[in-house]
């Protein structure tokens, strides 16, 4: 659900010099704004996931030595004195807030440990889970923008025809039917039935057909949906219906005017559908054996392996923060108003 | 060039909105078609061009030259649109395409722009140069100016040379200044042989515009003739009706008389007036900025007991502001403002430009009201009787807000104010949405109530024939960053 | 350019004048269905667990039994009661997603109001607060706060509502800074009305509204949420019946037993389209 406010803005000025000043700073001041607003989401995004796995950590039943120790060499290996030198090592006998800021400390010197599991640096197996996820969200982010916003097009040129009555019907179902259960559906009806598509795998290019789709499927839905009713707003616009008095020809009006204005709202919308996305990375990776980051991080809470949630929890939130700084960046560029309107989610 | 509409007659569901017999416009004379919203009088000006809404019929012709048009088609127009025709809507921002250059949005306009797009730059900024806009063809629109997004809308609506110019309600929202401008604008086209037909429910744009004048009520014309004549001498009751309700034509009970105000020489004056009413409100060396941009500074003024105060100025002048410093709804950037404790226990009362705004949007009026009288304790009564006396039925307080025409909620945030029998009323701009009767019997209610109750009014307008007539002392306010008029250091004294 | 204010001057409201009662009248046919499909899913979630009380007794000679008589949806992998356990979860779906949202939406509109009324640090702590967890994906949240605590169902209730307060937070919090500050407010401090009035007449009607849209997603996102975790395997925990768990449970046996994988998926996606079917804007019928 999104709703935009508008704060007042500073009355605009009839002073013909100080207009053409204004141009520029707002634009610079708009970049230095967005920056800072996602620094400070990026921080406090790491402040409070650490904070959470640290307080995993301290909620762990068990001894987290033991567990660290035998991450290392092995359960069978496992000594009370092996223990104890870990114990001692990672300071674990110190009180809880001391042991809070090495937490701390170690994240932010960029070491973010090694896997309770496998015993392996997290950050090396991290960066081949961050290059899956982001190859998986790419392909269906695109693949929904194209399906949706060519579906919501053709809607919005005729509202009430059969198209827009076929894209909301649409935007319904995948709306109903959520991530898993779509998943489970394609499974069935390519793989189990069909048998023309892997199921789970990864490595080939078919392999990433099925969850591409399912992610793309449900978000290709919001996408037709806003595209369709901000391209209906906007054809009713008061500069579109001057444009075309002006005796620019319906096509032109359409590149020209209806296609940049929607433009605007599009890209903020996939700031917002970046959350959606990344949740449907989790779910599908998961379903799908897909090996990203929401894979990891499912399996890690499984195994209960702390530095691995940790790392890969950091990642698909600081992911967002990108992803959401990028679209703010582009927005900025495509709209020249000054940003008094803040997205609430 | 020769335009000629027989017989047109517009409807929804079966009622008429538009009738009229034949209409000729000729190059070089000026037709203006004034009227108040709900005449039907734009919808004139769109069955005319072509974009009547998709939901209303509309029959008749339409001869441009020898080619006769079947109004009933709007798509048989388009091809006239920019060429032939042109429109200058209303609120020229909102007609502005907000994410682009007023340079493009004026070439695109241009017959070369398919085929010669930096020809067709050129001349954009050829003619937003010859209209006094030079620097703004590279500025987005949300920088501009009323007045010069109106200006920029005119030099797309023209830049392709269509003859026949429709303008709808132009001067919405512009204030004198931006308005002579436009008057200037719309005569020229008129001098380069152009055909003009304005619709607007501006008396004085009519009056400076000249040529015909068609006066319309209830879908008809029901009077046309030289502008001139129709409006100085009107013979159709309703041109009466509308001319008597021009603030510089009225006559009331509660107008005081203009030769007792002594000193009042311009219609303007200073603050120094000798008053014998107690000191309501005293505001020393007030200063205000937004931003870069200073609305006034080191600026005196005195409200007594019973007096009439008006601020005006332009647009943007911080007539708004300042009326709120003077409140102590917003704080000063410099200065104190001191009020009298009369003003105590709500005695101090605002009035709204918007009245639909002032008051709780989801409740019923009578529960906004309810908690007014239950909080001070009043006399259900008193609501009653001033029902009564503004001639309201009392079944609009189970409305809401946005349920009620602007006319009466404004008269029934009139009720509320006076419930507490202020002392001082600060009315912002309380007409300025209404059409002209309307706001004739909004004032009368109002200045009825201020004269029973002798309380002050302080009267925010832009509109100096408002203030002349409601007022007897006017505070101008410069534009914007403008030195400031004498006046004012006369009041800062 | 555009006539639509003149439009509306000029015609006749056409709505406000049905005959049916008020609570009636502005409700499209879609609407009245999918309440109608929820009262059934509530109806459902209340007695069935009454009428088919053991949902963990295991008998292994039923395995798979097909639906019969006494058992309309048969019995799973384990010869346990399939409508047993579907009524359980059914159950359990609705009221933990109806305990997450109320606690979300009370903490985020009190949050939000608090934060819009006296501004200053409290406004600047809170909204500081939701820049991050805005930035959060609501799974996510759910995930590493269930990591925590293992699972317990108060622990995803928990975490289900620390990733939803944020937006009624933000939403009340927008909203309101609007209403505080327009001239409808303004003016009810020259009356010098007070708060109650102000809460009474100015914010609670703005924003009753959207907070009923709101809740109503947020309830079907959170079933959502449950039993995606259910799915994956780490929401509640396996011999409590879960939606999204009993859909993992049965799909190995999509083949012997579809009916078992079919009955959590026709419960959740009639949820889903209930809620979603009664916040749709179609024109009433």
């Amino acid at each position: 659900m999104v709703s935009l406010t508008t704060k007042p803005m500073t009355q605009a000025t009839t002073q013909p010099g100080s207009s053409a000043g204004r141009t520029l700073h707002p634009a610079l001041g708009t970049t230095a704004r967005v920056l800072g607003r996602r620094a400070f989401q990026a921080a406090g995004v790491v402040v409070l996931v650490s904070t959470a796995c640290f307080a995993m950590v301290q909620s762990l039943p068990g001894d987290i030595a033991f567990r660290i120790a035998a991450g290392r060499y092995g359960y069978d290996q496992v000594t009370a004195a092996s223990a104890d030198s870990v114990r001692a090592e990672l300071g674990l006998d110190q009180p809880a807030w001391l042991q809070f800021l090495d937490w701390l400390g170690g994240l932010v010197s960029l070491n973010l440990g090694n896997s309770l599991v496998t015993g392996a640096s997290v950050a090396g197996e991290l960066g081949l889970n961050l290059a899956s996820s982001l190859q998986l969200a790419a392909v269906a982010l695109i693949l929904a923008l194209m399906v949706g916003t060519t579906a919501g097009a053709l809607a919005a040129a005729r509202p009430g025809g059969i198209l827009d009555r076929l894209t909301t019907v649409w935007v319904s179902v995948t709306r109903a039917l959520p991530p898993f259960l779509l998943g489970l559906v394609l499974i069935l009806l390519f793989a189990v039935h069909l048998g023309v598509l892997p199921a789970a795998g990864h490595g080939e290019a078919k392999n990433i057909v099925l969850p591409a789709a399912t992610l793309a499927v449900g978000l290709s839905g919001l996408f037709a949906r806003v595209t369709r009713d901000t391209m209906a707003q906007i054809r009713q616009s008061d500069y579109v219906r001057f444009a075309d008095t002006k005796g620019l020809g319906s096509w032109l009006v359409f590149v020209r005017h209806v296609i940049r204005n929607t433009g605007v709202t599009l890209i903020a919308y996939v700031g917002v559908q970046v959350l959606v996305l990344i949740e449907g990375v989790v779910v599908v990776e998961s379903l799908f054996a897909w090996p990203g980051l929401g894979h990891a991080l499912v399996h890690a809470i499984f195994w209960r392996d702390i530095p691995m949630i940790q790392a890969a929890a950091l990642a698909l939130a600081l992911l967002v923060v990108a992803m959401n700084t990028l679209v703010d960046l582009a927005t900025a560029a495509v709209d020249p108003r000054p940003r008094h309107k803040e997205a609430v989610l | 060039m020769s335009l000629r509409l027989n017989d047109l007659v517009v409807s929804h569901a079966g009622k008429v909105l538009v009738e009229t017999g034949q209409l000729d416009f000729e190059p070089g004379k000026p037709v203006t078609i004034v009227g108040e919203s709900g005449s039907g009088k734009s919808l004139l000006a769109h069955a005319i061009m072509g974009t009547l809404p998709h939901n209303l019929k509309a029959q008749g012709s339409l001869a441009v030259d020898d080619q006769v048009y079947d109004v009933s088609d709007q798509a048989n127009r388009r091809r006239l649109w920019g060429r032939t025709m042109s429109l200058l809507p209303q609120e020229p921002v909102l007609a502005l395409d907000p994410t682009m250059r007023t340079r493009e949005q004026v070439a695109e306009g241009a017959p070369t722009f398919r085929t010669d797009k930096q020809g067709a730059r050129r001349a954009a900024d050829a003619l937003l140069a010859s209209l006094g806009l030079k620097h703004a063809s590279a500025a987005f629109p949300h920088t501009l100016s009323g007045g010069m997004a109106q200006r920029v809308a005119f030099a797309a609506a023209t830049i392709g040379g269509a003859p026949v110019l429709i303008a709808d309600e132009p001067s919405k929202g512009l204030d004198q200044r931006a308005r002579a401008e436009l008057a200037e604008l719309l005569r020229s086209h008129i001098k380069s042989g152009g055909i003009l037909l304005t619709i607007t429910h501006d008396l004085d744009l009519a009056r400076e515009l000249g040529g015909e004048v068609l006066v319309m009520k209830d879908a008809h014309v029901v009077e046309k003739g030289a502008a001139g004549e129709v409006l100085a001498n009107p013979v159709h009751p309703y041109t009466r009706r509308l001319l008597a309700a021009e603030p510089s034509r009225w006559r009331h009970q509660w107008m005081r008389d203009l030769s007792e105000g002594t000193e009042r020489a311009d219609g303007r004056h200073g603050g120094s007036i000798e008053s014998s009413g107690t000191l309501l409100v005293s505001g020393t060396g007030l200063g205000k900025s937004f931003g870069d941009q200073e609305l006034f500074t080191d600026l005196s003024i005195e409200v007594r007991a019973g007096e009439r105060v008006a601020l005006s100025g332009p647009s943007g002048s911080g007539k708004t502001t300042l009326g709120n410093v003077l409140l102590r709804l917003l704080p000063p950037d410099t200065g104190t403002v001191q009020h009298s404790e009369l003003l105590q226990r709500g005695r101090l009362q605002k009035l709204y430009q918007d009245p639909a705004l002032a008051f709780p949007g989801r409740v019923p009026l009578a529960d906004s009201l309810g908690d007014v009288v239950r909080r001070h304790g009043l006399d259900h009564a008193r609501l009653e009787e001033l029902m009564g006396s503004l001639r309201l039925a009392p079944e609009l307080l189970h409305r809401r807000p946005g349920q009620i025409s602007g006319g009466e909620l404004q008269r029934i945030a009139i009720i509320r104010s006076m419930l507490l029998e202020p002392v001082l009323v600060f009315a912002d701009e309380p007409t300025s949405r209404l059409d002209l009767i309307t706001q004739e019997e909004t004032m009368m209610c109002l200045m009825e109530q201020v004269d029973k109750l002798d309380c002050a009014l302080v009267l925010v307008t832009h509109d100096d024939a408002l203030a002349a007539a409601v007022t007897t002392r006017s505070i101008a306010l410069g534009a914007p960053s403008a030195v400031i008029e004498p006046e004012l250091e006369l009041a800062a004294q | 350019m555009t006539n639509a204010v003149a439009m509306q001057e000029l015609l006749p409201a056409s709505a406000g004048d049905s005959k049916r009662p008020k609570w009636l009248a502005n409700r499209s046919a879609t609407q009245l269905v999918s309440a109608g499909l929820l009262a059934v899913l509530v109806i459902f979630a209340v007695a069935g667990p009454l009428i088919w009380p053991g949902h963990a007794v295991q008998d292994l000679s039923r395995f798979l039994e097909a639906p019969g008589a006494g058992e309309p949806l048969g019995r799973d992998h384990l010869g346990r009661s399939v409508i047993a356990r579907l009524a359980h979860a059914t159950q359990l779906s609705l009221v933990m997603s109806v305990l997450c949202v109320s606690a979300a939406l009370l903490f985020g509109s009190l949050a939000g109001i608090a934060a819009a009324w006296r501004g200053g640090w409290i406004d600047s702590v809170l909204h500081g607060l939701s820049e991050v967890f805005i930035a959060l994906p609501a799974l996510l949240v759910v995930l590493v706060v269930s990591a925590i605590a293992n699972g317990d169902l108060w622990t995803l209730c928990l975490g289900l509502a620390l990733a939803q307060w944020v937006e009624y937070f933000r939403m009340v919090r927008a909203r309101s800074g609007l209403v505080l500050a327009g001239p409808a407010v303004e003016a009810a401090g020259l009356f010098q009305l007070g708060p109650v009035h102000v809460i009474r007449r100015h914010l609670l009607p703005e924003l009753r509204p959207l907070l009923t849209t709101m809740a109503t997603f947020g309830v079907g996102s959170s079933i959502l949420a449950l039993s995606t975790l259910g799915f994956v395997g780490i929401g509640v925990r396996p011999p409590t019946p879960e939606l999204g768990l009993m859909i993992t449970e049965a799909f190995p046996f999509y083949h012997e037993a579809p009916w078992m994988a079919l009955a959590p998926v026709l419960v959740l996606t009639t949820i889903l389209i209930g809620l979603l079917g009664l916040r749709s804007k179609e024109s009433p019928a």
